[in-house]
């Protein structure tokens, strides 16, 4: 079974942290992981860098911005990676835009995960319906699973149709906005959770965009199976550095 | 001759056949076959007739289908008596109003007593020949068809039974023939497979090409939002609903009359439309070629772009939207969308690099004495390329009351055939003005520049499929194609996927998309449309590329000539007349996409003046 199968069977809420790779120094990534997974996160989403990320606000835009005068690129990540299996064990899904993997040749990317034990992706660009007639048969090829998102504007239809074709958890976008726009969460959105929550899908949900404390973890993962935190995370160790990644698990985790 | 296509059996094969656009699809309901059809239809275009076909079925289990799948005809494969035929022609029947078309079937050996016909003269409206084998249709061999010859009907009939690719000559001699006089369709099966059900794309394409005796490569959008290889739509998540609703709505609403009517009116009283078609007498002598230039620049605002936000804003109104947000370079398709927003009464939001803000001052004052606000774009190379994530992003938080009005013919489908359409007065016009001039409506040439694409789609679209018409497309190429400034997309580019589409675009090879360069603001994109992109690879254009000195000679030239100050933009498609020789009658009409006020600055820089 995939790893990140195995840990939504877990009987917990699930805490996933999304880092840029390569920021705030280029040698960052791997300690980053590392300390998280040491801490008592869950699952870690591995941000490829991209010079046009559409879906992301500008916490992450800038982190991207950086993290590619760094130096970081497909090759640069796959090499940091290369040995991560021996120190870390939860479930690693690399988010990134659908460009840099298309330049990389899908399938040559699919395999490169594989090899090096990453779980997933989450590609916000790659449609659900090009991804389902023309990649769908190379990811289960190498065993990744590919995780949607869904927004509150997803018609109810098209919810179904996402859940028939994945195998792993649906990624609820908190509301209609990049990552890092929000603060808090007002009934609409509880409304929202209580909806899909109602749903009965198949996959399992884990709530993103807009968490940044254990308030809104703890608010999300009443409904979902567990939480994203993007933005917060990489306004911290912009702040802080990478040496005290302990103490933002801790108040998030309460 | 019509085409149908018979024994569709795959949903996604179903939707890429009908991207073919055949007349007819037909689906077989009868159990004992291959080919039997049990699943679902996917959406297809409401111009491709649904056949149902039928071996000696139930009445009642034949209408049930007719309803379920919303069939438009009816092909009855066994002995179904003139009686059986007449019954279902009664519209009372089935939930749809329109007539539905009985093609009734008979199968043709070594010979045929035409007698057989009579009674079902008044009972259905096609007969279809098919070879008589061991199954009911789809045995994959054809009949001697000059048996038909002796046809005494008048009643139009399908053609089937074991046609093939290798059979386009004899159908071509068919032609010919007596027998074809009330010959309506081919009817394809088998021979199209690559497994009972599943069809061949490519043979299918080859195959339809090859009978139209064209190069009857398609340029233009197919139903799926893709140009040949390119297009698409790669959006987030987030923005399916909104992109979505566009999608299905926009044909509807341009085919609406009176949506047309006010879409024209404003063009006539408010662009000034149309433009004139000007013979560029003294340009034409200097270059010994006829040249004709269309004079986008004495439009309203200056230039193509408000052709496309007039059509745009009247499709935001229709779809009910309150606030409106555009992306713009130079300030020209900011300015064109702030009139118009000004127009309607409706909220405009600008978004612009902040890079440009500082370098396009008058425009960004013209948009505020307009009313928009204009928002700087400070993340990335804060220009165009940003401008236009920023107004993306925007989309993305205001899903609802928001329209956003792409400024070229790119970003998802679909908007590069939506902005395409809006622009295509352009060629529209020119047709019927050459007409006028030369007494002919094609000239030999239609020369634009191409930044997105927009002025350059419009000038082309009703010359795309008359091949005696060549298309010239001009990129900038900056300081020179490989002095590392440069935006010539179709030399510099690769595939690849930015603002929601799949097209060429300049990018490292770790698939980052780099910062192109020209003096002209308006060209300086990473991308091009995707029809553009189509259009490059296929072959129909020729690609050039012009320098910033070639431009602003060029530019210079023609107020000396002609006494026209052109955009920088435009400067650029008369720049091809220093680079390319043409024969003294060639007719080349050049867009001239915009007026030169806005780049007096740059001029003024740049010669010292
Ligand atoms: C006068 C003029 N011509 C051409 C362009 C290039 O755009 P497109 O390629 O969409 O026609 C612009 C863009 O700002 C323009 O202002």
């Amino acid at each position: 079974m995939n790893r990140i199968q195995s840990k939504l069977k877990e009987n917990k809420k699930l805490l996933s942290i999304y880092l840029t790779a390569g920021y705030p120094n280029i040698d960052d990534t791997v300690t980053i992981i590392q300390s998280l997974e040491k801490n008592g996160v869950d699952m870690i989403e591995i941000g490829l860098p991209f010079s046009d990320p559409l879906a992301d606000g500008p916490t992450i835009q800038d982190s991207s911005t950086s993290a590619l005068k760094n130096g970081m690129t497909t090759e640069v990540l796959f090499k940091q990676l290369k040995d991560i299996r021996k120190t870390v064990s939860i479930p690693l899904i690399i988010m990134g835009y659908f460009n840099p993997m298309f330049q990389y040749g899908v399938e040559a990317f699919c395999k490169k995960c594989q090899e090096l034990g990453i779980d997933g992706l989450i590609i916000p660009d790659l449609p659900v319906d090009v991804y389902h007639n023309e990649y769908q048969a190379i990811f289960e090829k190498y065993g990744l699973i590919n995780v949607f998102l869904i927004t509150p504007q997803t018609s109810d239809e098209r919810i179904r149709y996402i859940d028939s074709i994945s195998n792993g958890f649906i990624y609820m976008v908190s509301s209609a906005s990049t990552t890092g726009a929000q603060s808090g969460f007002g009934s609409e959105q509880t409304q929202y959770f209580e909806r899909i929550a109602q749903m009965n899908l198949k996959n399992q949900q884990v709530i993103g965009f807009g968490i940044s404390n254990n308030e809104t973890f703890t608010q999300a993962t009443q409904y979902a199976k567990g939480a994203i935190i993007g933005s917060a995370f990489v306004k911290y160790v912009t702040k802080n550095g990478t040496g005290s990644i302990n103490k933002f698990v801790d108040t998030i985790l309460g | 001759m019509k085409l149908k296509i018979c024994g569709m059996k795959y949903q996604d094969n179903i939707e890429h056949v009908a991207s073919l656009q055949p007349d007819y699809l037909g689906f077989i309901f009868y159990e004992d076959t291959p080919r039997h059809f049990d699943t679902k239809i996917p959406e297809i275009s409401n111009t491709i007739k649904k056949v149902g076909v039928f071996v000696n079925e139930e009445i009642s289990t034949v209408i049930e289908k007719v309803n379920e799948f919303n069939l438009q005809a009816i092909q009855l494969h066994g002995e179904e008596s003139p009686y059986y035929c007449s019954i279902l022609r009664s519209t009372e029947l089935f939930s749809d109003p329109e007539p539905i078309e009985i093609i009734k079937v008979f199968s043709i050996k070594d010979e045929f007593n035409f007698a057989a016909l009579d009674p079902y003269e008044n009972t259905c409206d096609y007969y279809l020949f098919d070879t008589k084998g061991k199954l009911p249709g789809g045995n994959g061999y054809r009949f001697d068809w000059s048996l038909l010859n002796n046809y005494p009907s008048t009643k139009p009939f399908f053609l089937s039974g074991g046609i093939g690719l290798d059979q386009v000559d004899d159908i071509k001699k068919f032609k010919e023939s007596e027998a074809y006089k009330y010959c309506y369709a081919l009817d394809v099966n088998s021979k199209f497979e690559k497994e009972p059900g599943l069809k061949n794309i490519s043979i299918l394409r080859e195959f339809i090409n090859k009978l139209n005796d064209k190069k009857t490569m398609n340029y233009n959008v197919d139903e799926k939002g893709y140009y040949g290889e390119f297009g698409g739509a790669f959006i987030p998540e987030m923005l399916y609903p909104n992109v979505e609703e566009l999608r299905q709505n926009y044909l509807k609403v341009m085919a609406e009359p009176d949506f047309q009517k006010e879409f024209n009116q404003l063009l006539k009283d408010y662009v000034g439309r149309p433009s004139p078609l000007y013979f560029a007498k003294r340009l034409s002598e200097k270059y010994n070629a006829k040249i004709y230039l269309k004079r986008e620049d004495l439009n309203h605002t200056g230039a193509h772009k408000i052709n496309n936000t007039i059509g745009q804003i009247l499709m935001a109104k229709r779809l009910g939207k309150k606030r409106i947000i555009a992306e713009t370079g130079a300030g020209q398709h900011g300015v064109a969308t702030a009139t118009v927003c000004a127009l309607m009464g409706l909220e405009c939001i600008v978004y612009m690099g902040e890079i440009d803000i500082a370098r396009q001052a008058p425009n960004v004052a013209r948009m505020k004495m307009l009313g928009a606000k204009v928002i700087p774009a400070l993340s990335g190379s804060r220009t165009l390329k940003d401008a236009t994530n920023e107004a993306i992003r925007d989309w993305i938080n205001n899903p609802v009351n928001t329209h956003y009005i792409i400024g070229s013919a790119i970003g998802p489908h679909p908007y590069p055939d939506m902005v395409t359409k809006f622009q295509s007065v352009v060629s529209e016009e020119i047709k019927w003005q050459l007409k006028e001039q030369e007494g002919r409506e094609n000239p030999d040439y239609v020369v634009a520049c191409i930044g997105g694409g927009s002025n350059a789609a419009g000038t082309y679209y009703h010359y795309l499929h008359e091949p005696d018409v060549g298309i010239i497309a001009v990129e900038a190429a900056g300081l020179g194609v490989d002095s590392g400034e440069s935006a010539a997309t179709s030399v510099l580019g690769k595939e690849g996927i930015i603002h929601g589409c799949k097209t060429l675009l300049m990018q490292t090879k770790d698939g980052q998309i780099t910062e192109p360069y020209s003096i002209s603001a308006g060209l300086d994109y990473p991308g091009v449309g995707p029809m553009h992109a189509h259009l490059c690879k296929t072959g129909r254009a020729e690609f050039m590329s012009i320098t910033d000195s070639e431009a602003m000679n060029a530019g210079l030239e023609l107020c000396k000539l002609e006494g026209i100050i052109p955009a920088i933009e435009s400067s650029h498609a008369l720049a091809i007349f220093e680079q390319k020789t043409f024969k003294p009658d060639d007719v080349v009409v050049v867009s001239l996409s915009g007026r030169g006020d806005k780049d007096l600055e740059n001029y003024i820089d740049y010669f010292k003046i």
